[in-house]
């Protein structure tokens, strides 16, 4: 496993299957992901992330009741542990943190631009 | 729109690759998809996405791997199949120890006889370049009569060398006077060793250029590069020099010549078709022939073997050998010769010519032999189904236990497999162990040297390994599907589970007796037809009569004097000299008889006075040769029977006067009835009886004497005549055979044959019992309640024997009825190569199809009896 480093993909989907709550399955993270963030990806690409990230331990999956649609099939639902919640609390606090640590003047652009003229 | 479905095929494909776990979510969310993309009205473009996804999710998290995910379980299952079997094994001891002893007896039979084929199959490839070797045969014939000639005249080598350089390297000959044993003897007094040796040849100094046969001592190149050389082999060294250095001493020939000792031999390989002790060097032969090599075309006494630049050059030498015959051949024979180059190692199996150096073997026996091992091997193998497929009843509760729990019907295959490879294996390590044992036995009779270390070679360790695998699949296939098709709820509700394949048995056991009884009644016709060829009337008298080699003896000058005394024993009955030995071979001679234009080659055998009454062959026609009259050497001659009829004559009394040699005093005097001057293989031909009372005979044409005795007190007589000879012919040992005993050897092969498949199918039918008796034990133990309730009912002891022991001796008879045609079609066949055949008597049909009756009635009668003495109380309390 490569530990615990979240991925940018990976904390993507984890963010929608926390948004999803108990009706995140692949094709409905695709559609919301594409809805959102307007990324049109691969149901196989899903696929995967999602696998990765119940190995890792951050989403946990069970199998819904079979329904009239898809023939049938049922659903694998993937839920957000504990340490999934954890570890998009992690990032976004390391994001929200480091986005603090830039310098004003870096985002103040008409003066960096003069800055740098001269 | 709505109903429509994405493409089966990709379907499929998704549900073939896919991990099953995963497989309900990954085509849930591929159909989910499709049928939304259906919604949005474009179905081609759904089906391409559809196909897309499926490719797509073809990844290696996703893709089946029973591999993988199974070593550790599936060797965890062989070892469950290892208890069971190992349970099943020591539980079921009785069938295990049949099955198993049966399979191993099969196996050993076919492991023993294809030591036997590959030994024969091996005879002469250990020379480097036996695929370049050829040896020339002279076929002199005219209207099929004449000889079909392993040998040829002196001359041809040398010729066939200068004449066709680019195509032969060497020639070889190979000469022995055509006796058949030269006096070799030491010459130094404190060491005095004579014997008659029948295997010195003569040969010319390029035989280690063209054979592969090692020296121990001395040099290749030299060793027969001089006249008065002889190499001998190293136990040939130790009969005559006792261990002590051989080369540099001398042997003396035929009591005259001495020889150089330059040479000793390793023993020839017993895979060599002609076998030697002695080798002679060529050049010496010149002191008895004057000085020089006989020329003549005619005399064809040489074996030749020619070294070829390249194999294919056969054909072209082929080719060229009209025009060599007719270059050099003398014109009388010319047009009656043919020449023919074979190769060396087909002699051994394919080469039945007149005057080979070694009887050799023939290519049916290996046939025969070959069909009994496979014979065998297919009765062990059916054995092995059988005893399977009858206990599949037995493991239904396992094999419903096991698919309940979640077998495979592969698995169980597996299982099954497994097992009957494991079988299969134990039974060839038994195979192993009987083969060690049983090959000194099998090479005394076989009359091969085989050691058991041919089993390391690589060949045999392959089929070792082979072996179980193949006969472990091909015997385990059947009882594994039929074991495995078992459904799971019949098997285990039912507590007596129906009784399987039965049908299918049947047919085997029928097989398998029909193949022994094929193999009895083969023995039998062998044995008949060995024992017509060796008892039936040769047509000659052949008891007492005694064989004394005098070929280049002192009996040359002494013969009126030795036979005078010789017939004063009143136990002598008669005595004469002959040019071979009566019956075996013959020499041939060209004889220009009235009404022929030009001479031709016909069977002969020279001969001196007496000769029809020492072997007591009746005249048909005219008289035999009179000691009164003079020219009856040069003037008369004796012809058969057969010999009349080839010249078209009307009858044995109008032969008499014909006219020979185109002069018209010389007249056939008497017509002989047909004797088997040949081995029954061939059948009569036409012979002369030339008489020859010149003392140079011996030289050549005269090479026994024959003196028949009466049958009282045989011992005493021989002493007798032992005594006088020794007073007549002082210094030459009396050395004698009887010449019954010497014609034995002609049917040595058919000897052989009728031995070993008399033991095989004897193996075969105890084989075929065994199974037998498995298979009644196995009924009786199924039966046991049906039985028993009956005798509860009132049957009686014989009623209950009869009932269960009369399906198997329905089998028996069916087996007897499709054998016998086939027997007789196999026989009618192997017969049809003999000139002479048995009649094939239907009495051996009767008594092949009784023993197999009664011994299997012996195997069953035990089981079946147990069946009807059983108490029915005992079998029924438990129910």
């Amino acid at each position: 496993m490569k530990g615990t480093y979240l991925g940018e993909l990976e904390e993507l989907v984890l963010l929608t299957v926390g948004i999803l709550y108990n009706k995140a399955y692949g094709v409905a993270v695709m559609d919301e992901i594409e809805r959102q963030a307007g990324r049109s990806l691969n149901i196989s690409a899903v696929h995967a992330v999602l696998t990765r990230l119940e190995e890792k331990g951050l989403v946990t999956s069970q199998m819904s009741d079979p329904t009239q649609e898809r023939g049938g099939r049922r659903k694998r639902i993937f839920l957000l542990t504990a340490a999934g919640k954890r570890a998009l609390e992690e990032a976004n606090a390391l994001r929200t943190q480091m986005f603090n640590q830039i310098p004003r003047v870096a985002l103040d652009f008409s003066l960096a631009a003069c800055s740098l003229s001269s | 729109m709505v109903n429509a479905s994405p493409p089966k095929w990709a379907d499929r494909f998704l549900e073939w690759y896919c991990n099953p776990a995963l497989l309900e979510e990954i085509q849930g969310d591929a159909h989910e998809l499709y049928y939304r993309a259906i919604k949005s009205g474009n179905r081609y473009l759904a089906n391409l996405q559809f196909i897309w996804n499926v490719l797509r999710f073809f990844r290696w998290k996703n893709i089946k791997r029973s591999k993988r995910s199974n070593t550790n379980r599936s060797v965890m299952m062989y070892q469950n199949y290892f208890t069971v079997f190992r349970r099943g094994f020591i539980k079921q001891k009785g069938y295990s120890f049949l099955n198993v002893l049966g399979l191993a007896i099969g196996i050993a039979c076919f492991l023993l006889i294809s030591f036997y084929i590959r030994d024969e199959f091996s005879y002469d490839r250990f020379h480097t370049k036996a695929d370049r070797i050829y040896r020339v045969h002279e076929i002199f014939e005219s209207d099929g009569v004449g000889e079909r000639s392993a040998s040829l005249p002196f001359p041809t080598a040398e010729a066939l060398r200068n004449d066709y350089e680019g195509q032969v390297v060497q020639a070889v000959r190979f000469f022995n006077f055509q006796a058949p044993t030269i006096a070799v003897a030491t010459t130094t007094p404190d060491n005095i060793k004579e014997f008659n040796e029948p295997r010195l040849f003569f040969t010319d100094s390029v035989f280690f250029d063209v054979f592969d046969f090692d020296l121990v001592k001395g040099d290749k190149k030299t060793a027969l590069a001089h006249t008065h050389s002889i190499v001998l082999t190293e136990s040939m060294a130790q009969k005559y020099f006792k261990g002590e250095d051989a080369v540099g001493k001398f042997l003396r020939l035929q009591g005259s010549t001495n020889l150089l000792v330059t040479g000793i031999l390793k023993d020839v390989p017993a895979n060599a078709h002609f076998q030697f002790d002695f080798l002679v060097s060529f050049e010496t032969l010149k002191e008895f022939y004057n000085g020089s090599m006989p020329p003549s075309w005619y005399w064809n006494p040489c074996w030749t073997y020619l070294l070829l630049k390249d194999r294919h050059d056969a054909t072209t030498l082929q080719a060229a050998m009209p025009a060599f015959v007719q270059k050099y051949f003398p014109e009388f024979v010319r047009n009656d010769i043919t020449l023919e180059l074979f190769p060396l190692t087909d002699i051994h199996l394919k080469s039945h010519m007149d005057y080979e150096i070694q009887p050799n073997s023939s290519l049916t026996t290996i046939y025969v032999f070959a069909s009994i091992a496979l014979f065998v091997l297919l009765i062990a193998c059916i054995n092995f189904v059988n005893l399977s497929t009858a206990q599949a009843a037995k493991r239904a509760k396992e094999v419903g236990m096991r698919k309940t729990l979640g077998s495979q019907k592969m698995q169980l295959v597996t299982q099954f497999l497994f097992e009957s490879i494991l079988l299969c294996l134990l039974s060839v390590a038994i195979a192993v162990l009987i083969v060690v044992f049983a090959l000194p036995f099998f090479n005394s009779f076989a009359e091969k040297d085989i050691s058991p270390m041919v089993l390391f070679q690589p060949f045999y360790l392959g089929l070792l390994m082979a072996l179980p695998l193949t006969v472990g699949i091909v015997s385990g296939a059947y009882p594994a599907f039929v074991l495995s098709s078992f459904k799971p709820i019949t098997a285990l509700k039912s507590n007596l589970s129906r009784e399987r394949g039965a049908a299918f048995r049947k047919v085997l056991v029928v097989v398998q007796f029909s193949l022994s009884i094929i193999l009895l009644i083969g023995t039998g016709v062998a044995m008949d037809q060995l024992n017509m060829l060796r008892k039936s009337d040769a047509g000659f008298a052949k008891e007492n009569v005694i064989m004394i080699p005098v070929l280049r003896s002192p009996v040359s000058t002494n013969y009126e004097a030795l036979k005078t005394e010789l017939l004063r024993n009143p136990n002598t009955i008669s005595v004469t000299a002959i040019e071979e030995v009566l019956g075996a071979k013959h020499q041939v001679g060209n004889y220009l008889i009235e009404g022929l234009t030009e001479s031709k080659p016909y069977p002969r055998l020279n001969i001196r006075h007496d000769f029809l009454k020492t072997f007591n062959i009746p005249l048909a026609a005219g008289r035999d040769y009179s000691e009164d009259i003079v020219t009856d050497d040069s003037l008369a001659l004796l012809v058969n029977e057969e010999f009349v009829r080839q010249m078209g004559w009307t009858s044995n009394e109008a032969a008499i006067g014909k006219t020979f040699g185109n002069r018209s005093n010389r007249k056939i005097v008497g017509v002989v009835k047909d004797f088997n001057f040949t081995s029954k293989h061939q059948p009569i031909r036409p012979l002369v009886l030339d008489l020859n009372t010149n003392p140079r005979a011996f030289e050549l044409f005269i090479k026994y004497l024959a003196v028949r005795i009466k049958s009282n007190d045989v011992p005493a007589t021989l002493e007798w005549l032992q005594e006088k000879w020794k007073t007549q012919i002082p210094g030459w040992p009396f050395e004698y055979f009887f010449l019954e005993n010497n014609l034995e050897n002609l049917y040595k092969n058919e000897n052989k044959l009728s031995k070993i498949t008399l033991v095989f199918s004897c193996l075969s039918i105890f084989v075929a019992c065994l199974g037998l008796f498995g298979l009644s034990t196995f009924t009786v133990e199924q039966r046991k309640k049906e039985m028993s309730i009956r005798k509860v009912l009132g049957s009686s002891d014989s009623e209950i024997f009869m009932l269960f022991s009369k399906r198997f001796f329905v089998l028996i008879l069916i087996a007897n009825i499709l054998a016998f045609p086939l027997a007789y079609l196999l026989m009618k066949q192997w017969l049809s190569s003999f000139a002479y055949q048995v009649s094939i008597d239907f009495t051996l049909f009767l008594v092949a199809a009784l023993i197999a009756i009664g011994i299997a009635f012996v195997t069953i009668c035990y089981q079946a009896l147990h069946a009807a003495r059983s108490n029915p109380a005992e079998v029924l309390k438990n129910e």
